[in-house]
């Protein structure tokens, strides 16, 4: 009976990944897994709920609700640190289960290895997933690489520690101690630009966690629900690196953009008005908006939803083109313009638009920097050589919506801002847009 | 015993490359829902936490340590499912 329970279950999650596969389908897939979910916890009780205290129930439907409560309350800005939330907390739940059943004493050998693995891998994905949302609220620097590369060489020579000390007693407290700390360190020295990467692979070790997990307590459906996460994450990971071309390595390392590289432009850029831009708007036929980090900053969604309504009414075609790694998270900006009702097939991905910038007539960059940068394709030298990036500089006309001059992530300047094509509307990106809707009025 | 283990490898092997499969040709734009989605299938460890609790004995240090595990993982399901569905909402067409 169990067994058929658990098959069910396996498939039903499978079918959920199918059907995530197309936008109009995937609200369907979520429904799928939360059956798969309901049936594989369900099984794990074997039909004796008895076996189980007032603690156990109070515990779960305490957090339930606060779950509940949590997800109604997020804004889709907040989206990443909610992610990153949630991936620590997986890797937490999976590392104190492996800490618990590595107290049980009559545990087999081989089973020892796969506990101590779970638990590192799972205090180090809570530890570092805290400091990675911590990073994402902004209330974190960047810290010295060097901290990550001395830990990098302390840390085969603390594990020597319990060998030497012929330690016993309190070996797994000293692993947990380990692990902790490496995921502190480890995260702390990336970038807040590289987190799409960080949280996606660490999205990737809740899920070997937990696929550990299920092989100390022998369960088919915790291995096979965890391998799906380990996969799902790990795609995501490659993806976002392919998409900056960089390794994963490199991204771990980090300290990206803190080297110092001439950043000066060669003459000063042309600045415009939100008037000049609305008159430059309305003659267009094709409008291509690419958003980025700046957006979500500035809560600008909804001032896009008007500007895009505002050019559709004047039969002015209005695309939007999204960069893998634009923003905090994969796929992103797309929730963010979903939540205000844009349509997804307006959307398009880089591969997917990139041949059209040549015949658009404007492309209204909206605080986006280094996946508009053309040296990525030209200049060898750049730290950002071989990114793919969105070729807005080929446009007839450019708008760059940006706060100031300074440059982004990278750390180096943006030659596209100076380009004879491009003209800059410094500004807050959700009040540029307003003063833009407003001049369209009086036009 | 062996074969078991084998088998048990065998599965966790197919699981993945299903996975895989699957997952690559998920679009960017449900990328984020993929990814809260995902946090929420994270916390079928849960199972695992249901499994040894009524095993840990007098230990009222793991007791509790095994009821921060289920109080996570249920978050992660309850909140990872509720949050997903909330922004696959947004994705439906609106006919």
């Amino acid at each position: 009976m169990i067994e058929t329970i658990l098959l069910i279950s396996a498939v039903l999650f499978i079918f959920a990944l199918k059907l995530f596969g197309r936008p109009s389908t995937a609200h369907r897939a979520n429904s799928f897994a939360m059956l798969a979910m309901a049936l594989a916890v369900f099984s794990a009780f074997n039909f004796d709920f008895s076996k189980y205290d007032s603690a156990f129930y109070i515990t779960i439907v305490v957090s339930g609700l606060l779950g509940v409560l949590i997800s109604k309350r997020v804004q889709m800005t907040q989206m990443p640190e909610l992610v990153g939330l949630f991936n620590g907390f997986g890797g937490g739940a999976s590392g104190a289960i492996a800490y618990v059943e590595l107290s049980n004493t009559s545990l087999p050998i081989s089973d020892v290895f796969v506990a101590i693995f779970s638990m590192a891998i799972g205090i180090f994905t809570f530890s570092g997933s805290l400091i990675a949302v911590l990073k994402l609220r902004g209330k974190l620097n960047n810290f010295s690489t060097k901290l990550g590369n001395i830990f990098s060489v302390f840390l085969p020579t603390i594990l020597i520690i319990p060998a030497v000390l012929e330690m016993d007693t309190f070996l797994n407290e000293f692993i947990i101690l380990v692990a902790l700390i490496a995921g502190v360190i480890r995260v702390a020295v990336i970038g807040g630009a590289d987190m799409p990467v960080v949280i996606a692979f660490l999205n990737s070790l809740s899920g070997i966690a937990a696929m550990s997990a299920g092989f100390i307590v022998n369960s088919i459906i915790l291995i096979v629900a965890g391998a799906l996460v380990g996969a799902s994450g790990i795609i995501l990971t490659l993806l976002m690196c392919a998409a900056m071309n960089r390794t994963l390595l490199d991204v771990l390392k980090g300290g990206f953009g803190t080297t110092n590289i001439n950043n000066e432009y060669a003459k000063d850029p042309i600045s415009t008005s939100p008037e000049d831009v609305a008159i430059q708007l309305s003659y267009a036929e094709s409008v291509v908006i690419v958003p980025g980090y700046g957006m979500a900053v500035a809560q600008a969604q909804a001032a896009v939803k008007e500007l895009t309504n505002t050019l559709k009414d004047k039969n002015i075609e209005v695309k939007f083109a999204i960069h893998p790694v634009a923003g905090r998270m994969p796929g992103h900006m797309n929730v963010l313009l979903a939540e205000v009702d844009i349509d997804y097939e307006d959307m398009f991905t880089l591969e997917d638009i990139n041949s059209e910038f040549s015949s658009t007539d404007v492309v209204l960059v909206l605080g986006a920097n280094d996946v508009v940068n053309p040296l990525a394709r030209t200049d060898e030298e750049s730290p950002i050589y071989g990114m793919p990036i969105l070729d807005v500089d080929l446009a007839k006309q450019v708008v760059v919506l940006k706060r100031s001059m300074s440059p982004g992530y990278a750390g180096i300047a943006n030659p596209l801002f100076i380009n004879d094509n491009a003209k800059m509307l410094f500004a807050d990106a959700k009040e540029g847009l307003e003063n833009i809707i407003k001049s369209f009025e009086l036009v | 015993m062996e074969t078991t283990f084998l088998l048990t490898l065998l599965i966790t092997f197919l699981a993945s490359f299903i996975g895989y499969e699957l997952i690559s040709k998920i679009p960017q734009t449900l990328h984020t829902p993929l990814m809260s989605g995902s946090n929420a299938i994270s916390g079928i460890t849960l199972i695992a936490a249901i499994l040894i609790y009524p095993e840990v004995g007098d230990s009222q240090i793991l007791q509790i340590i095994v009821l921060i595990a289920i109080a996570f993982a249920t978050l992660n399901i309850v909140g990872g499912f509720s949050v997903t569905g909330r922004i696959l909402g947004m994705f439906k067409k609106n006919d």
